[in-house]
């Protein structure tokens, strides 16, 4: 992104490191400031010269990230021939997606009856929901009330959320939590055993409440062994290419592709519910991500096809601080809940610049700032960022950073660093898809039986999201998603079922003189080689 | 998206092949810098899914360790191998059928009769990537700790790596998360959690949309 200023003054990382080191008190910059100009100026979303008009599909003419325009807009991966060889499943409810809104809404489903099947491209867990780290947001502190929860999540996205999906998220926290619990996920917890709590950036309340920095590890360890201990089927390694739909455009299952032998099962299902998460290993605007390695927005290409109507394609959540250094762990995050606790954000003058506590966007966009007006760390290797002072933190409350960080101290270690005496660099980092698909308050799309859950879907986050919304969001919707899906297993099954949506699409691609060489979902990162070598033997690792 | 802008290379040996990479990129990194395909095995790339275990010979020692692939930074001379098994548990249960916290050791017992046969070899603790001392761990739920054998699993990235070195099948991975789950389960009553939950059920707390908030 281009700012207009020139890039002077870069200090490098050992310069700046030394300065840190020597310095014990870091003055704070005038901290006041026109954050709609910030945000204007420097914030990736901001830069229209990444975005695009979409020319086909149910958000023609509609503003679109150029990086999910080319994969929105592309061919499919299949063609009716596949079909006719595929092995065929029935099963009443398809989950596509193995992360934690999959899971909760594959074991309300199977709770509830229906027979589930649930296919992911990985394997289960493998997913962004085991990374978090921050925690969940629930308003469950004395005094703390759901209204403050909605007035502080809609002012976050920007009023841009859809009041309704808020106002249910939002009422379902504190019954989030212990449907959580009664799976085995335990939360900390202070002496006299009440949910310790903390304040996220934006927020009005102390609301957060998690477990340790490993809130995401606790519940994917619980709920995966919850689904492994069920009747569910998971296919693991199975990422779903196509949506199939019957004669009315109802959804009836999809085209999973088995990535062990690169053969195409079809699965017919009453309902189908997307939990396929983000797009941040698309790397958009060439940013480093905290994403997982599937997150290549499969959902929303599939979605989309069958005429989904999508919602805020041009808004992305940088988490302020992903690591900088070193490199093989670039992308990395670093919970929020440090900077709840009080860490400071220093720049390479040793100066504060901005109220660490602000929302999201704020605070990555003054880092970019920073780095792009010559007061940011810039190392060897085009390294660049500012500094996050966990060793003030520790010298403030000693102790802290080993009893409630330990995932941190880890990639301390990992990085070489103790990050009690010596700070990390920090960058923003590609994290989270703000929009998505279209959806009601029982996650269902504009297609009858298709529902969206997670990251995936849009509406509930407006252009901005609040740490700990998202992994209330996928249990809360996950689970309506799973139980409204099984209430409507009971109808008749679907007569004819097949792929007529890829046809028009060509026609539609061609009509617009589209290109038609990328292939979507584009399931894994470029760099990864996935398409470039033969089924066979390639694929799938080597030498297996 | 990694970075290879260092100069520096370094030559190892991954699953038997020969790999030239920059000595910035992590064992994952480096496979697909050399441009061979790595699906399987592969996760989160943040260190807690535990796709990615691999097993590795440092030079100059003869010593193997166990380590996950996306956070260990390639070194000049090392032997790595990626650890991919098929490993589905054959223990399986429900929290909802222990009727209470009396039943939890009977229950545990029912569950892994093979824990209180464990031959104290220190296989799973040979193995593990993330340093738990698991032997310890299955120990203390043996003997009814399950709050504390819990506590020392809470790193637990659930890699399998000990199930697979544990010559009675006593899967110490599952015995940990039963630990946690049931500590979860039966002692986590949070009064501050419990009275919000009845302002709500009775409609004292609800959420007025029209409300213009202040910004």
């Amino acid at each position: 992104m281009s700012s207009g200023t020139e890039i002077s003054n870069n200090i490098s990382y050992a310069q700046a490191l030394q300065n840190f080191l020597k310095q014990t008190e870091f003055p704070a910059r005038e901290l006041a400031i026109d954050e709609a100009a910030l945000l204007e100026r420097f914030h990736p979303d901001h830069n229209q010269e990444n975005i695009e008009t979409l020319q086909v599909g149910p958000n023609k003419g509609e503003p679109c990230h150029k990086q999910i325009a080319r994969f929105l807009q592309a061919d499919s991966r299949i063609d009716a021939a596949d079909l006719a060889g595929a092995r065929i499943q029935e099963t009443d409810i398809l989950v596509i997606g193995g992360g934690g809104a999959g899971c909760a809404a594959a074991l309300t489903a199977a709770e509830k009856g229906a027979k589930v099947i649930l296919a992911t491209k990985l394997r289960l867990g493998d997913s962004n929901t085991v990374m978090a780290e921050g925690g969940i947001q629930a308003a469950i502190e004395k005094g703390d009330t759901p209204q403050s929860h909605y007035d502080d999540t809609y002012q976050a996205g920007h009023q841009q959320g859809k009041k309704e999906l808020i106002k249910q998220l939002v009422m379902d926290g504190p019954e989030t939590i212990r449907w959580l619990i009664q799976q085995g996920m335990q939360f900390d917890v202070d002496e006299f055993g009440d949910l310790l709590t903390r304040k996220a950036g934006g927020s009005s309340a102390s609301r957060v409440v998690s477990f340790r920095d490993y809130t995401g590890l606790e519940m994917m360890r619980v709920l995966r062994e919850a689904v492994d201990n069920s009747n569910i089927d998971v296919w693991h390694y199975s990422p779903a290419v196509e949506l199939l739909s019957n004669e009315s455009g109802h959804c009836a299952g999809a085209i999973i592709s088995t990535l062990h032998n690169g053969r195409f099962v079809q699965i017919n299902a009453r309902e189908v519910i997307i939990a396929t998460g983000g797009i941040g290993r698309v790397h958009l605007n060439q940013f480093a991500t905290s994403n997982h390695f599937g997150a290549t927005g499969d959902g929303l290409v599939l979605a989309y096809r069958l005429g989904a109507k999508l919602r805020e394609l041009d808004s992305f959540q940088y988490h302020p601080t992903g690591v900088a250094f070193p490199q093989h762990l670039s992308g990395t995050l670093i919970t929020e809940g440090v900077r709840s606790a009080g860490a400071y954000l220093i720049n390479a003058l040793g100066e504060r610049f901005v109220d660490e506590l602000k929302p999201r966007d704020i605070v990555a966009a003054a880092i970019i700032r920073e780095c792009e007006q010559g007061r940011g760390v810039t190392g060897d290797d085009g390294i660049r960022g500012v500094w996050l002072d966990t060793p003030g933190l520790e010298a403030r409350h000693p102790g802290i950073l080993q009893q409630r960080f330990p995932k941190l101290l880890q990639l301390g270690v990992k990085s070489k660093i103790d990050i009690r005496s010596t700070p990390m660099l920090v960058y923003p980092t590609l994290h989270y898809q703000n929009g998505g698909v279209v959806i009601d308050s029982n996650s269902l799309s504009s297609v009858p039986g298709l529902y969206c859950v997670g990251e995936v879907s849009g509406g509930i986050h407006g252009r901005n999201r609040l740490m700990g919304n998202a992994l209330l969001e996928i249990i809360s919707f996950g689970r309506r998603a799973g139980a409204e899906a099984a209430s409507q297993c009971q109808s008749r099954g679907h007569k004819k079922i097949g792929i007529t949506h890829i046809s028009n699409l060509r026609r539609e691609l061609m009509q617009h003189g589209m290109s038609m060489t990328t292939k979507a979902p584009l399931l894994f990162p470029d760099y990864v080689h996935y398409d470039t070598d033969s089924q066979e033997d390639g694929n799938f690792g080597f030498g297996d | 998206m990694y970075n290879n802008q260092t100069t520096k290379e370094v030559t190892l040996t991954i699953n038997g092949k020969s790999i030239t990479a920059p000595a910035s990129l992590s064992v994952i990194q480096a496979l697909w810098h050399a441009g061979y395909p790595r699906v399987e095995g592969v996760g989160c790339l943040g260190g807690v899914c535990g796709s990615c275990c691999v097993m590795i010979r440092r030079t100059e020692s003869s010593e193997l360790q166990m380590e996950l692939g996306c956070q260990l930074l390639i070194e000049e001379g090392m032997d790595v191998f990626f650890q991919i098994f098929d490993t589905p548990s054959h223990h399986s249960y429900q929290l909802s059928e222990i009727n209470s916290s009396w039943d939890v050791q009977t229950e545990f017992h029912r569950i892994f009769p093979e824990a209180q046969k464990c031959r104290h070899c220190h296989g799973c603790n040979k193995a593990c990537p993330k340093d738990i001392d698991v032997e310890k761990g299955v120990d203390l739920a043996i003997s009814g700790h399950f709050r504390e054998s819990g506590e020392l699993f809470v790193d637990c990235v659930m890699c399998d790596l000990c199930m697979t070195s544990c010559p009675e099948f006593i899967e110490p991975n599952h015995v940990g998360q039963f630990s946690r789950r049931v500590t979860g389960y039966f002692d986590i009553r949070p009064s501050n959690l419990i009275n919000q939950l009845e302002a709500i059920r009775t409609g004292e707390l609800d959420v007025n949309t029209d409300n213009e908030p202040q910004s």
